[in-house]
């Protein structure tokens, strides 16, 4: 289910005032917690910082990201492979 | 011998049926395109005349993204997403389920036929 249009992008208040104000130097990254904020197209060019549970992610906003969430492009699992030859297993 | 939106040649059976085997012409499109062309329910495709197999190209290419176009849009749109680097982009990637089912079991369909793991017994 898609969020209705009436109710506009959700963005966490906070961060459209630090964007805006962080708008003037495009290096400072913005430490966030907010992974569920929408990514609108004011913060294209800029850095956040997100975080992940454990750690920030620096996250660099480009235009085709707009539209998505913040959260998306912070990853809060490791990924655990099975490694190709398992001799472990195999020894047993 | 009716050859519709490039290769697809469905033969005797009816056109809202036959339409289906065109990538990207489901049952309800058939069914749409069929009444904008006022074909009867019970018309097969070798009984179309050649003004409605045009008709029917006609509306096709009009309004419907088909077969190769549709395959190409599909693969662009998958390209975005890996290449943006976002979470459905980098399940695309590692061939996983990309809205958010299980994967303890299941999930098959993406992750393909079962690998056996060595020295697992019982």
């Amino acid at each position: 289910m898609t969020r209705s249009v009436w109710k506009g992008p959700f963005v966490d208040g906070y961060l459209i005032k630090k964007a805006a104000a962080a708008n003037g130097n495009r290096n400072h990254a913005i430490k966030t917690w907010s992974r569920r904020s929408t990514i609108l197209p004011t913060f294209v060019g800029l850095t956040f910082q997100v975080h992940n549970g454990n750690k920030f992610i620096p996250v660099h906003v480009s235009e085709e990201m707009v539209g998505h969430k913040l959260g998306e492009f912070a990853p809060t699992r490791t990924f655990k492979a099975h490694s190709a030859s398992d001799k472990k297993a195999a020894a047993k | 011998m009716a050859r519709i939106a490039g290769v697809n040649i469905p033969t005797a059976k009816r056109v809202e049926i036959a339409l289906r085997y065109i990538n990207g012409i489901g049952p309800n499109n058939a069914k749409v395109i069929c009444g904008e062309v006022k074909i009867p329910a019970a018309k097969r495709v070798n009984e179309l005349t050649d003004a409605e197999i045009l008709a029917i190209r006609e509306i096709i290419d009009r309004d419907y993204t088909v077969e190769g176009d549709l395959r190409r849009e599909i693969a662009v749109n998958i390209k975005r997403l890996t290449d943006l680097g976002c979470y459905r982009g980098l399940r695309h990637r590692k061939g996983l389920p990309v809205r958010g089912q299980r994967t303890h079991t299941n999930a098959r369909t993406r992750k393909g036929p079962a690998k056996a793991i060595a020295g697992k017994k019982k």
